[in-house]
């Protein structure tokens, strides 16, 4: 193994405070999107199919999504740069798996989570939003989400960080918060861009919240809120099982799992070199 | 078209078609924006691909929205129909009829570029701008990845199945099955990855500095003209949008 490849990002740098700075950029354009969208809603979209809000949505999301990935994707380890394509193949097959068990849950973010258990926020949010950009080549609806995709794969690295992922009872929680945020931040998308969500069974219950009088980014707020935080719990529970079916051998050669401890038990002996 | 558009003209065309879509807001436009994809589809003669992929995506979404806005419009004022709680509004079906059109132009736009785009051209073209090298590895590994995988997830669905691996009715019985093939899948592709790491570091995938590309993909000035107009015309649409609905609460 060659561990020099496998070192966490080493800071100092001297493209390091560039970097940074790219990284707080792509995150202040995701929140003063959101902020703006909220305030500025349409209080009549009978008015018309409010495209002014979604322009900004748009841009402001992937801006912020394109920011992170430029300023994360250079500095992560080549070890990291090839699970990328390995945790988008995952979101993909994976989700078709579970779709086969007839769970009435769309689980599309499973190997998102596991490289950001494995490899740390930055490498997750990277994943996030690159899975969101790859994958708009077949389904070009994914793409304005690549900000809530970049959000899950971060907050899921933090939980990590923070050792949720030790306790098997924490990971759901964990997977809980970060679907309430990550559906949040992905609301508006959803209203402005898309005018509603794909899929019948989400379809209704914003009908009912929109047959209460609520308006359309509040009943898409509230679906998400039911639907999303649900959805996340199953994903980051099927992740952290993963993570543990895995060889240790396997794990515990990612300097992310062992500097932070991410997972229970003792790392192997020697780890080699 | 008989010549092979350079990739960033074709992904450009496609952007500048949504934006505009988008920023006009104009359904008859969003309709010949769909019309046209589908005609320049059926040129290129990848329809019969195009059109199944953007009707799976589709129609679920212009259901939902039918019965979204169709039913359930608050806002709506012209009623035409009501069956207790929910009332067919003339606003909502037109809202319905925007929506779904403007995304069905956006997505017919994005799936011709897509599914006409030469991968290589693509990520060799992105190597020549300043594009992370690391962005055009992604790209093009996953669309290599994505076929072999199902082939591997087919055999280690034998292989389990040799082993007495039987899927029955009931939860459990599935879930387990699913374990069985995914932790085998799983294991795998990350051992995969962990070796192709080390090759690629010793190819010097790591190190930065410029990178340089054995395939040249033709860039005839024509084609950057027309990039510039598109991006322009672009800007116009979304810049005219802005200025004729800047929200009033807002200091601009």
């Amino acid at each position: 193994m060659s561990q020099s490849a496998l070192t966490v990002t080493a800071p100092g740098q001297a493209a390091g405070r560039r970097r940074r700075l790219l990284e707080i950029a792509g995150a202040a354009a995701i929140a003063a999107t959101y902020i703006f969208l909220v305030l500025t809603q349409p209080a009549d979209i009978a008015n018309g199919p409010a495209s002014f809000s979604a322009l900004v949505a748009l841009g402001g999301f992937l801006l912020g999504a394109v920011l992170l990935i430029v300023a994360v994707l250079p500095v992560l380890p080549t070890s990291t740069v090839v699970l990328i394509p390995v945790a988008l193949v995952l979101n993909v097959v994976l989700g078709q798996l579970m779709g086969s068990t007839g769970l009435p849950f769309y689980i599309d973010a499973i190997g998102t989570v596991l490289i950001a258990v494995l490899a740390g926020p930055a490498a997750g949010a990277a994943t996030g939003a690159l899975s969101s950009i790859v994958w708009s080549f077949f389904n070009p609806t994914v793409l304005p989400f690549a900000a809530g995709a970049a959000l899950i794969g971060f907050l899921a690295g933090m939980a990590a960080r923070g050792g949720l992922f030790r306790r098997f009872y924490f990971a759901p929680i964990a997977g809980f918060v970060t679907g309430i945020l990550a559906g949040v931040v992905s609301a508006p998308i959803a209203a402005f861009v898309f005018g509603g969500t794909s899929g019948l069974g989400t379809g209704a219950i914003v009908s009912a919240f929109r047959a209460m009088g609520d308006t359309l980014l509040a009943a898409i707020t509230k679906q998400a809120l039911i639907s999303d935080p649900m959805d996340k719990a199953i994903v980051f529970t099927i992740a952290a099982l993963l993570a543990y079916a895995l060889p240790r051998r396997t794990t515990f050669q990612f300097p992310f799992v062992r500097h932070y401890r991410v997972l229970a038990g003792k790392s192997p002996a020697t780890p080699d070199a | 078209m008989k010549q092979r558009l350079h990739p960033f003209t074709a992904l450009t065309a496609a952007a500048s078609a949504a934006v505009v879509t988008t920023a006009a807001a104009y359904w008859p436009l969003s309709v010949a924006v769909a019309l046209a994809a589908v005609f320049l589809a059926v040129r290129r003669e990848v329809a019969g691909r195009v059109l199944p992929a953007a009707a799976v995506i589709l129609t679920p979404l212009c259901l939902s929205l039918l019965v979204l806005h169709g039913l359930f419009f608050p806002e709506g004022q012209t009623v035409l129909a009501q069956w207790g709680p929910a009332r067919v509004t003339a606003e909502g079906l037109g809202f319905a009829l925007e929506l779904g059109t403007r995304t069905t132009a956006c997505v017919l736009a994005f799936l011709l570029f897509s599914f006409t785009v030469s991968v290589p051209d693509l990520v060799s073209a992105l190597a020549g701008r300043r594009v992370p090298p690391q962005f055009g590895f992604v790209l093009a590994s996953t669309l290599t990845l994505l076929p072999a995988v199902s082939v591997r997830l087919d055999r280690i669905r034998q292989a389990q199945e040799t082993r007495g691996m039987v899927v029955r009715r009931g939860l459990v019985s599935r879930l387990g099955a699913l374990r069985l093939q995914m932790v085998p899948l799983v294991l795998a592709l990350i051992d995969d990855a962990g070796s192709r790491a080390q090759a690629l570091d010793a190819r010097g995938f790591g190190s930065p500095g410029p990178r340089t590309t054995y395939r040249e993909v033709a860039d005839p000035p024509a084609q950057r003209r027309f990039r510039a107009a598109a991006l322009v015309f672009a800007a116009a649409a979304v810049a005219g949008r802005i200025v004729a609905s800047w929200p009033a609460g807002v200091p601009s």
